[in-house]
């Protein structure tokens, strides 16, 4: 059956599924099927209620009757609950976008889709899981890779990320090591090195921060200028989808062979205040990623 | 009866720029092992799987630094300063239990304990000594500072290491901190004091006093900015029934003395405005550094810092904030 939006349910209505469910509803590449929750009295829920077609309380319990009409669900729920929800997904041949940390899926960063190796979309319309791995990933993704454009010989890359207390949740949390090991994991995709590490800093600074990240590379060498071009051109292609990513520090050397460049992220918050630029850029990512996967499988159908 | 704890090899690394050799290791350990002391720490001044570009670099892997303690020490225990953010237990955590270290300090700025959960449980279960520790503890008021702190018993912690981060407190803000823990948590309390105001060995002392068992010290003070408090001195002053033995633990603070005369830490000006800001002393080089490269004075530094609510582990916010500052 041809039609051309995107068909798409949210699983989970935390602050995530929320914020999601309010920037697709004004997003004229999506239809918006279905969120599902699994508490009756979720206040997050209960705000779409005549605003979305189906609003249920039983998870993804409640989709699978309707499963047929949808082309893909995303997955704000938790790392634990992600394998059953992929499982169903999967069996039903539609994609699946995944906000928690579980690095079951295909890591991804909308802007360097097609540009990494290992971000390339399959032909065909085979079932995708797509990862979201942290914010953190997807706020240095952009930066590493605009690094790698400009130096050659690269040794060793680190990112570091600080984010408001208030804005990481209980999963990240009592998860760190998962984040930082899914962080560590696309710094060594996008740059091709293995020795990558992530750090990441929670300040509990009120008024809270905002979300800084630090990208540092060391290289053998290092051509300043063409770092410079190639984060200013990496920054003005992500803020199309996340209006408050921008440079805080410019791209400068630390020593001969170290160079470092700081984003800044500040929210533009659909349903979440500026201070969460961590949860903005990771729901940007999602719905970023999801027109990527979403455009790909209805031309191919068409096509077929 | 006061238990020491000795962080030279650790907090010490911060002054020598993480720059700590595995020879040094061996000899400081072997000198202190029958010293009476309870627990050498050893590592990156932040802690295991710290070494990075952002607060520096170790000379030596924490395995091989670790290890050489390791064979140095049979009477004192081996530990470790660990942060979650930094570590992870598969890279890190793991292969300290299986290099034999004994003691593990989990820390976290004061108002973030919950994120040492994962950490805590999984180290209670190994059978190895764990220790909470709060970083940056002026930075919270006395209820946040209990509530944290039994967060960490929770999780498991045997003990709850209070740190003056910052050395911003006056014995009498020590006294009433730990003397509200020792009788709230019921557990072990320790302290941990930095030297920016030339109060560190006084507020080793108030914090004895107030029901603090384990107190943490330096030969010569070895420790980030200003140092820690002198371990040679408080011992020296600890009128109790049973310390270290006096004669080694000035044998240890004669190692460091001759073998980095020119590390030695000290109260400095700029140590006291970093600590009147309550800004954390391990910033000092990067503030000295990037204060001269901008042309600002140190203190206005510090203050903006303070201003931002910088913690630690935030170096690269410290070229921003300058950036900032320079522009106006």
């Amino acid at each position: 059956m041809a039609h051309d939006r995107i068909r798409v349910a949210i699983l989970g209505s935390g602050n995530i599924g929320i914020d999601l469910g309010e920037r697709l509803l004004v997003d004229d590449d999506f239809e918006v099927v279905a969120i599902a929750g699994r508490r009756p009295d979720s206040p997050g829920l209960h705000r779409f209620d005549g605003r979305i077609p189906l609003v249920a309380s039983n998870g993804i319990a409640g989709l699978i009757p309707h499963f047929d009409y949808l082309d893909g669900v995303f997955d704000a729920t938790s790392s634990f609950d992600h394998p059953e929800h992929w499982a169903i997904t999967k069996a039903h041949g539609k994609w699946i976008i995944d906000l928690t940390p579980s690095s079951i899926g295909r890591p991804t960063v909308p802007c360097l889709v097609d540009r990494v190796d290992s971000m390339h979309l399959n032909p065909g319309v085979e079932p995708d899981n797509l990862s979201m791995i942290s914010c953190g990933g997807q706020s240095s993704g952009p930066l590493l890779y605009a690094i790698t454009q400009g130096v050659s010989g690269i040794q060793e890359v680190e990112v570091s990320i600080s984010v408001s207390s208030g804005s990481a949740g209980p999963a990240t949390r009592r998860n760190i090591d998962h984040y930082i090991e899914a962080t560590e994991a696309l710094a060594a995709q996008v740059t091709g090195c293995e020795r990558a590490k992530a750090i990441l800093v929670l300040n509990p600074a009120d008024p809270p921060v905002m979300m800084r990240t630090t990208a540092i590379v060391q290289a053998d060498v290092i051509d300043l200028e063409a770092v410079h071009i190639a984060c200013a051109e990496m920054v003005a292609e992500v803020q199309h989808a996340v209006h408050g990513y921008d440079l805080a520090v410019e791209p400068h050397l630390l020593s001969e062979n170290l160079v470092s460049v700081t984003a800044r992220v500040i929210g533009a918050g659909f349903y979440l205040p500026p201070h969460a630029g961590n949860l903005d850029i990771i729901n940007s990512a999602a719905v970023e990623s999801a027109r990527i996967i979403g455009r790909h499988h209805l031309l191919a159908e068409a096509q077929s | 009866m006061t238990t020491y704890y000795d962080v030279t090899l650790r907090d010490g690394n911060h002054a020598l720029r993480h720059q700590l050799t595995e020879s040094f290791v061996r000899e400081y350990c072997t000198s202190a092992d029958s010293s009476g002391v309870w627990a050498v720490e050893v590592g990156h001044g932040n802690g295991l799987g710290a070494s990075s570009f952002l607060v520096g670099k170790s000379a030596y892997s924490d395995e091989v630094l670790l290890a050489a303690a390791r064979e140095s020490l049979n009477e004192a225990k081996l530990a470790v300063h660990t942060i979650p953010g930094f570590a992870t237990i598969d890279r890190d955590l793991r292969p300290a239990i299986e290099l034999g270290v004994e003691v593990f300090r989990v820390a976290t700025h004061v108002t973030e304990a919950t994120v040492a959960q994962g950490h805590m449980e999984y180290l209670v279960d190994q059978d190895v000594i764990v220790h909470g520790v709060l970083m940056m503890s002026h930075m919270i008021e006395l209820a946040g500072l209990l509530a944290n702190a039994a967060q960490m018993k929770s999780y498991g912690a045997s003990a709850i290491i209070l740190m003056d981060s910052a050395g911003r407190f006056e014995p009498f803000e020590v006294k009433e901190r730990v003397a509200m823990l020792h009788q709230e948590l019921g557990l072990e309390v320790g302290f941990h004091a930095h030297n920016n105001l030339g109060l560190a060995v006084a507020n080793a002392h108030a914090a004895s006093g107030a029901g603090a068992s384990i107190v943490d010290g330096a030969a010569m003070g070895l420790g980030a900015g200003s140092g820690n408090a002198q371990l040679e001195c408080i011992v020296a002053t600890d009128h109790g029934a049973s310390h270290p033995d006096l004669r080694q633990v000035l044998g240890m603070s004669r190692l460091v003395e001759s073998e980095f005369p020119d590390k030695l830490p000290r109260t400095t000006a700029s140590s006291i405005e970093s600590g009147l800001a309550g800004v954390f002393s391990g910033y000092a080089p990067q503030v000295k550094q990037i204060s001269s490269e901008f042309g600002l004075r140190p203190d206005e530094l510090w203050q903006a810092l303070a201003d931002h609510k910088v913690i630690a582990a935030q170096e690269s916010m410290i070229r921003e904030i300058a950036i900032e500052l320079s522009m106006r």
